[in-house]
């Protein structure tokens, strides 16, 4: 057994490394593509099956993203986003889940010395290069969608105050706190994600060592519900952040 | 650097990563959502449509029961109205005719009594005629016999008392 922070590479395209856990995030992809767009390509007026839970979801989200937005439009433009934060997320934190997490995989010699195995299975959401990934889009969408509803001097002033104005230097500060907070953003949706999936793929691997049978049991339904709510989180930051990006600075 | 290094973060695979999003981004909004999301607000429009429309029609059923009623009362009322004319005349044309079929017995009877009674006077007229006739054939056969003075006694005796 053997635990790595960084995802094990398992071969490598070119100069493209290939790990685990970007593969899961290929066939994640590849599968949502395929289960969602199949629905949609012709929904039928009754929904049966998996329309209907397509429906559901969607439909939750969308209430969701209209409850904070307040505003028909404005929903529709940020649902796309917040939606696949979501199944993307939400499906890459179960896929780790999956049998075969840490134990199915090549065979493979460390340093040291020791046998170990690389898994294929790893959730992408366990690899900080997609958190951070994520991250960064998220906030650079929330950067562009304030500046596209307000206008770029506008927005600027949302972090750049003059000291000469009421509150005098006070309001600079706060600006300035803003903008570091912005980068702060970064950095906590990127580790929080991070965090709990792996620290959650680490445990279910401990325990399945410790006791193979049943123990590990209760701690996988707590995985399931931690990958929810994670997926949850981080979409509805996303989307306050999106909302609180559009409003007009107060001053 | 070292750092993001030591945390696995390598600068191919996080790009590799954010394009891999973007294009789920990208496909889905594109053939997913838009769609979907039309499609559902297609459905609500077409469902809040469906039941405005019950709910007209069932006012509209509604309201023709109650013309219904109010007409299939009118027709009985009517109906009632015509047997009644129909009941009155029927009465009115039988005493008529009642009337009438005495008059005509009347008229008949009392045609009846004239014929007779002219029939009557008639064969009584005939009759007197014919016996006077009788009278004198056997009056002038009796004088055509020889009478005798005893004989005209006799019938003088006889007839004239």
């Amino acid at each position: 057994m053997e635990i790595s922070i960084a995802a094990e590479k398992l071969f490598s395209i070119g100069a493209l490394p290939i790990t685990n856990a970007f593969l899961i995030g290929l066939v994640v992809s590849a599968l949502l593509i395929f289960f969602i767009t199949r629905v949609t390509k012709r929904p039928s007026l009754v929904p049966h099956g998996l329309q209907n839970v397509i429906e559901i979801i969607f439909e939750a989200l969308l209430n969701l993203v209209e409850s904070v937005t307040q505003d028909k439009k404005q929903a529709r433009q940020f649902f796309p986003l917040i939606a696949t934060i979501f199944l993307f997320v939400l499906t890459a934190n179960w896929v780790g889940l999956l049998p075969g997490l840490g134990t199915v995989g090549l065979s493979h010699v460390n340093e040291a010395g020791h046998a170990t195995i690389i898994p294929f299975l790893r959730s992408t959401s366990a690899d900080l290069n997609f958190t951070l990934a994520l991250s960064l889009i998220t906030v650079i969408t929330v950067q562009f969608t304030g500046i596209a509803a307000l206008g770029i001097l506008k927005y600027g002033q949302k972090f750049f105050i003059s000291p000469f104005h009421k509150p005098y230097g006070i309001g600079t500060a706060v600006g300035i706190l803003e903008l570091v907070s912005e980068l702060g953003k970064i950095i906590s949706f990127t580790f929080r994600l991070f965090g709990n999936v792996f620290a959650g793929e680490v445990l279910l691997t401990v325990m399945l060592h410790l006791v193979p049978y049943f123990l590990p049991l209760p701690f996988m339904f707590l995985e399931v519900f931690v990958g929810f709510i994670q997926a949850v989180v981080f979409a509805m930051l996303t989307l306050v952040f999106l909302k609180m990006a559009t409003l007009a600075p107060e001053h | 650097m070292e750092v993001l290094a030591k945390l696995g973060i390598d600068g191919k695979l996080l790009l590799a990563q954010a394009v891999n999003f973007a294009v789920l981004f990208w496909v889905l909004r594109r053939f997913a959502y838009k769609p979907m999301l039309d499609f559902l607000e297609k459905r609500t429009v077409r469902i809040e449509q469906g039941l405005k429309d019950a709910e007209a029609a069932k006012e509209k059923l509604g309201a023709m029961e109650v013309k219904e009623k109010a007409v299939l009362v009118d027709a009985r009322k009517e109906a009632q109205a015509i047997i009644a004319l129909a009941e009155a005349s029927a009465k009115k044309r039988d005493v008529e005719r009642g009337a009438e079929t005495e008059a005509k017995m009347k008229r008949l009877l009392a045609d009846a009594q004239v014929k007779i009674t002219e029939e009557h006077n008639k064969a009584l007229t005939q009759a007197k005629a014919e016996i006077g006739e009788l009278v004198v054939l056997s009056v002038e056969k009796i004088l055509r016999e020889k009478i005798d003075v005893a004989k005209d006694k006799e019938l003088i005796e006889k007839y004239l008392p």
